[in-house]
């Protein structure tokens, strides 16, 4: 009996082999190739990039690498490892260390900014409300207005739901997101669920199940349930280039949609969930794993268009006008006019 | 930091029961039915924790560990059959240079033995073993990937073997014992699957994974020495024991390893449940 144990046991004891990583060194190389294979292996677009502009992730190596043999300290290293990652052209990859974090701003710094919160003020006024983090307040002409900043707060349903009642009696509403940066998919997933009457379909999300470029799972559909108070009126969304990520993901979501116009410029896109993993000298980098697909399965990591695409004026600048806001009230009443004319009034 | 965790160690033994005249309560006039040891320990762990959804390094620091063990005899077959339940837990803190990681971990296992006694002193036992378990590593400075949960269950191959060297003040039992999970489901998530798309849109039909010994070698394995302890009228039994607890996987391109070397400290109870009178068995579980 003891003799059939150890046949059994000891060959199972033995298989306890070590499960380890393929390791690089705690050195400049070590480090840049951890980085590299990092990205490599787990970074989500690549294909996407090689498309609209031709990355070679393969060259980017051999170009940076005489850079990081002939770096003379850390925060040169730091540096140029920041400048390998900016190749990338994605605003969720960065490098995170004592020296700070290095990012990537081109998606939105290399456009019109077409947001100022001195001409908001103007809109705004001084009674507005704020709920979640949210401002709103009706601007004349029985409109309302809603400025989310952010997502990097939770949203509640039952606080959408009550402005969205305190907001009932207006033709339409403006939900601005200009300069939102993001923050959390849940919480412009809880805002966007107030706008659709039945469970709809809205996009899909892929993840990687590989370490090669295209080792992708299926794409598995993403869905909005209605929630709370349901707004059924005309909603004009308001984008600018500082649209990026959760937010991006916002106006993915809502664009579909019937009662939605998208006005504005184009998103800043960002519609990779990142992850983030460790290099062998302990620095952070935080790279988009999960690509997320619209309605049609298309990337928007290059940003969103508008259904109509409106920047702010130096004339409407200079005047103190924000000429986003006032075409979304154009559109707004001449639907509210369009509708009335349907019911015959 | 050892210093600390000595003390903490300390500080909780005091809090145990210090349980008089264990072993030696078999006297003519009392039957045990059931004979059942109990042991709680507390001691420091040594961790090296690799997790590659979080980071591809491996994390090193110092933990908190706790078992408690019951040992007992079956009620029927003439004591042919030995049962184990055993509970451990460790939390600690590990860094890769400023990168820091923490973790906790608890297991529970149920084990039955079948023992060969070879002679007077030395003891083999064979056997299942059922274990569940589950924790997290968290590393704070991650983004959405801030957490790895485990979670897992395996039957087990369980094997000890017990030594006993009788002494004035009663024997000192030496323990060698060692776990093998051999088939079992793990957590699994895919290679580059976030906890969003798992926990938040609930696409989690690929996250259970089956597990073996070629995708998760594991092993845990005890060695411990009772040691009899008198003082005035008082005696009792003191475990010093060191427990080498490896968790590995390879599954879904995702590398684990969470290693713990734990060194304790406990006091052993010998808990007797009275029959009857006028009959008598001098036995132990041991």
């Amino acid at each position: 009996m003891i003799k059939k144990l150890l046949t059994y046991l000891l060959p199972a004891i033995l298989l306890t082999g070590c499960v380890e990583e393929d390791r690089f060194s705690n050195s400049p190389q070590g480090n840049y190739d951890a980085l590299w294979e990092i990205i490599d292996e787990r970074y989500c677009f690549f294909e996407h990039a090689k498309q609209e502009y031709g990355l070679d992730w393969d060259a980017v190596y051999l170009k940076y690498k005489p850079q990081v043999q002939a770096a003379e300290n850390n925060a040169e290293l730091f540096d140029i490892y920041g400048e390998m990652l900016r190749e990338l052209r994605d605003g969720h990859v960065n490098l995170v260390s004592d020296y700070g974090t290095t990012y990537y701003w081109d998606w939105s710094l290399n456009h019109p900014i077409n947001f100022s919160d001195s001409l908001q003020r103007n809109y705004l006024g001084n009674k507005f409300r704020i709920t979640n983090g949210i401002k709103y307040t009706t601007l004349p002409d029985s409109i309302g207005y809603i400025y989310v900043g952010s997502f990097e707060s939770s949203i509640s349903s039952d606080n959408v739901s009550l402005m969205l009642l305190r907001l009932a009696e207006n033709k339409g509403i403006i939900i601005d997101i200009r300069n939102n940066g993001g923050g959390m998919l849940t919480a412009a997933e809880a805002l966007a669920e107030h706008f659709v009457t039945e469970k709809t379909r809205c996009g899909y999300i892929q993840h990687k199940t590989g370490k090669g470029h295209d080792d992708f799972s299926a794409p598995e559909p993403l869905y909005l349930e209605p929630k709370g108070v349901i707004w059924g009126k005309p909603v004009i969304l308001l984008t600018n280039r500082g649209v990026y990520s959760s937010a991006n993901h916002f106006v993915m979501l809502m664009k579909p949609l019937p009662q939605i116009t998208v006005i504005g410029d184009k998103t800043g896109g960002g519609s990779g969930l990142p992850l983030s993993n460790t290099l062998p000298n302990g620095w952070t980098v935080r790279f988009s794993a999960c690509p997320i697909l619209d309605i049609e399965g298309n990337h928007t990591e290059f940003g969103i268009a508008p259904n109509e695409e409106v920047h702010i004026t130096p004339d409407d600048w200079n005047s103190g006008r924000d000429t986003i806001i006032e075409r979304a009230i154009e559109i707004i009443n001449a639907l509210h006019e369009e509708n009335n004319e349907k019911k015959g009034c | 930091m050892i210093k600390r965790a000595i003390l903490y160690t300390f500080a909780l033994l005091l809090c145990t029961p210090f349980t008089l005249r264990a072993q030696q309560i078999a006297d003519d006039s009392i039957v045990p039915e059931r004979i059942v040891v109990k042991c709680s320990s507390y001691g420091i762990t040594y961790m090296n924790n690799l997790d590659t959804y979080l980071s591809g390094y491996n994390h090193t620091g110092r933990g908190l560990y706790y078992s408690n063990e019951k040992f007992r005899d079956a009620r029927t077959g003439n004591y042919r059959w030995k049962y184990q339940t055993l509970l451990t837990a460790n939390t600690g803190i590990t860094t890769l240079h400023d990168n820091t990681q923490l973790s906790g971990m608890v297991n529970y296992s149920w084990s039955g033995f079948h023992p060969f006694k070879i002679n007077n002193r030395l003891q083999l036992l064979a056997g299942a073993q059922i274990q569940a378990g589950g924790g997290a590593l968290y590393i704070p400075t991650n983004g959405n990937n801030l957490v790895s949960v485990k979670l897992r269950t395996a039957v087990a191959a369980s094997g000890a073997a017990i030594y006993h060297i009788p002494s004035k003040r009663g024997d000192y039992i030496l323990r060698a014992q060692a776990d093998v999970p051999l088939a079992g489901l793990m957590f699994a998530p895919e290679f580059g699957q976030s906890y969003y798309e798992i926990f938040g849109l609930q696409n989690y039909s690929r996250t259970i994974a089956f597990s073996h010994p070629l995708n998760s070698p594991c092993v845990r394995g005890t060695f411990s020495v009772d040691i009899p302890v008198a003082w005035r009228k008082h005696s009792t039994t003191i475990r010093l024991a060191y427990t080498a607890d490896i968790f590995q996987s390879d599954i879904n391109n995702i590398r684990t390893h969470l290693y713990s070397h734990a060194f304790t400290v406990g006091i052993v109870r010998t808990i007797y449940k009275v029959k009857k009178e006028n009959n008598i068995i001098k036995y132990t579980p041991y």
